[in-house]
């Protein structure tokens, strides 16, 4: 019983921790579509950018990941805003069909360029390790690291969109753009704003990432999976939603990892999703479309 | 309407705060409007009328770059405005209420006001524009924390102007500020149209209302078809019996 007990305790912890780094993930996607309701298939690989500038430069100076951050961050941010400036700005009134297909391509492009420059070696970034028990429950160290900071990033971004004039221009202009535009918001600076920063919380997940998985140029593809499943059972356009289903998905990725093999624990992770989409399809917190 | 006002002029001055001159405009391929002149000279308050479908919410479109102006020009305080987007117009002293109380659903009254006051600056000009818009509507003010999505229809009208206003607007662009409301709120709506016109805001308002806007415009076009049909004061309008037969239901 007290096993039982102790096994259960230690699947939700670890759940919850792995839940913190897809609500950073997932929170970008869900303000991307929010704000310009585009789903961006190229989520994934912005997170895999993130995971190489921690790669790179801890090969180059043995930069430490977290002090990493201070780079991947501004550098995602940018690349972000100019590709949402030039690129994915012309579909954002499109159909969604045109939409997806647009990100579906730049996440290939992205992701062959990347095995063009960095080839598809593995690599990972050697850094904190190991763990310690609370009780029976043991917590590894570098988990526990990047659960905290993805929820400080998180908490960040949401402060930000609730509390600052951008962020509520952002608000706005997600809920009705032409009345943003009658309030004087230039929408197209809101959409790239917002886009650059959902690209900024991907890379900061990616340079998260560097130090607990295996980094390399279609690592982003997994990733955008688990950030679709979050948005799918916390609700599309909502940044609450997302943390409360990132936190599901992580503990029941771990509970189904723990009863069976990783590939079951992945289809556990589909069928909960179709479930969803059947039962609840604007997700836990999300608001039915019009 | 006693006295104390300086004299009417009855004719649009050479040069009027909004001069729309012989505009097409329309969306896309679809051609709504095919040549509409209109003007509105500072402090006026003026009503555009019309059946369904004639256009009216084109013309504050074409005004506000929503719909595209194919041939045309519009002039707001000496500078050629045409085709430039709303979010421009705006410091410019323009505020556009669309039709349908257009709200922020998902924020509070409060938030909805301070996104109207988007592009002012100034702490204190925000301040004063906050108790502006509370005193106007001091039923806001006791809901300021209530999310717009889940007022009335009424409320939310109240939430649509009082945003417009945030701005402290010279030309105020309103579309069906009194549609679908309940007696009591249409009668809330044209109370305010008249105390913002005593306080010397320009307004371009779309009714359905025919007869209660005849009533308070200074002047009035009538629109039928995407063009200029009848135009005068409101009076005029009022009196007019195509008016009258058409609209007020003689
Ligand atoms: N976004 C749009 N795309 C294509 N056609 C449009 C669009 N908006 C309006 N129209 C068309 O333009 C014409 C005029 O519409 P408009 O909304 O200006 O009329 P209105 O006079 O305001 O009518 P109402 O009293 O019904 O509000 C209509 O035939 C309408 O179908
Ligand atoms: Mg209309």
């Amino acid at each position: 019983m007290g096993t039982d007990l102790a096994t259960a305790a230690q699947v939700v912890v670890s759940g919850l921790l792995l839940g913190g780094l897809y609500a950073l993930l997932a929170g970008g996607l869900t303000l991307v579509f929010g704000v310009m309701r585009v789903i961006n298939l190229a989520h994934g690989e912005l997170l895999m950018l993130g995971a190489y500038v921690a790669c790179l430069l801890f090969a180059a100076t043995g930069l430490n990941p977290i002090v990493a951050l201070l780079v991947s961050i501004p550098v995602l941010f940018v690349v972000g805003a100019v590709t949402q400036r030039f690129v994915v700005n012309r579909v954002v009134n499109a159909p969604l069909l045109t939409s997806l297909l647009l990100t579906y391509g730049l996440s290939l492009v992205v992701t062959g360029t990347a095995q063009a420059v960095w080839t598809n070696d593995y690599r990972s970034v050697p850094f904190i390790t190991g763990g310690f028990a609370l009780g029976e429950v043991s917590i590894s160290r570098p988990r526990l690291l990047a659960f905290a900071v993805s929820l400080v990033l998180t908490g960040a971004a949401h402060v930000f969109l609730t509390r600052t004039r951008w962020g509520k221009a952002m608000r706005a202009t997600a809920q009705n753009a032409d009345v943003a535009l009658a309030c004087g918001i230039d929408i197209d600076r809101a959409r790239m704003l917002a886009f650059g920063i959902a690209s900024a919380l991907a890379g900061a997940a990616g340079t998260l990432v560097s130090f607990l998985y295996s980094v390399y140029p279609e690592m982003g593809r997994a990733f955008m999976l688990k950030a679709f499943a979050v948005i799918v059972l916390g609700g599309l356009g909502s940044f609450p939603g997302a943390l409360i289903g990132a936190m599901i998905l992580g503990v029941v990725e771990a509970g189904a990892a723990y009863l069976s093999t990783t590939q079951i624990a992945e289809a556990v992770i589909y069928i909960m999703l179709l479930a969803m989409l059947l039962v609840r399809p604007h997700g836990l917190l999300g608001t039915a479309e019009r | 309407m006693t006295g104390g006002a300086e004299a009417r002029i009855p004719e649009p001055l050479a040069t009027p705060l909004l001069s729309v001159d012989d505009v097409h405009a329309g969306y896309g391929r679809v051609r709504v409007l095919h040549g509409v002149s209109a003007a509105v000279e500072a402090g006026q308050l003026v009503g555009l009328i019309g059946p369904n479908g004639a256009g009216k919410s084109t013309i504050l479109k074409a005004i506000t770059g929503f719909a595209r102006v194919s041939a045309g020009r519009i002039r707001y305080d000496g500078q050629d405005v045409t085709g430039v987007r709303a979010d421009r117009l705006v410091p410019l002293g323009i505020a556009y209420v669309p039709q349908g109380r257009l709200v922020f659903a998902q924020m509070t009254v409060h938030e909805n006001l301070e996104m109207g006051a988007f592009t002012v600056r100034d702490a204190g000009a925000r301040q004063e524009a906050f108790s502006r818009v509370y005193d106007l509507f001091p039923r806001l003010a006791d809901r300021r924390t209530q999310l717009a999505g889940t007022m009335s229809g009424g409320e939310q009208q109240m939430v649509a102007i009082g945003r417009g206003l945030m701005v402290r607007p010279r030309l105020m662009l309103l579309d069906e500020p009194s549609l679908g409301l309940a007696p009591r709120f249409v009668a809330l709506v044209f109370e305010t149209l008249q105390s913002l016109k005593a306080q010397g805001l320009a307004m371009l308002v779309v009714e359905q209302n025919a007869a209660q806007t005849l009533a308070i415009a200074d002047r009035a076009y009538l629109l039928e078809l995407g063009r200029n049909r009848l135009e005068g004061t409101g009076a005029d309008l009022l009196a007019n019996p195509e008016t009258r037969r058409l609209y007020l239901g003689d």
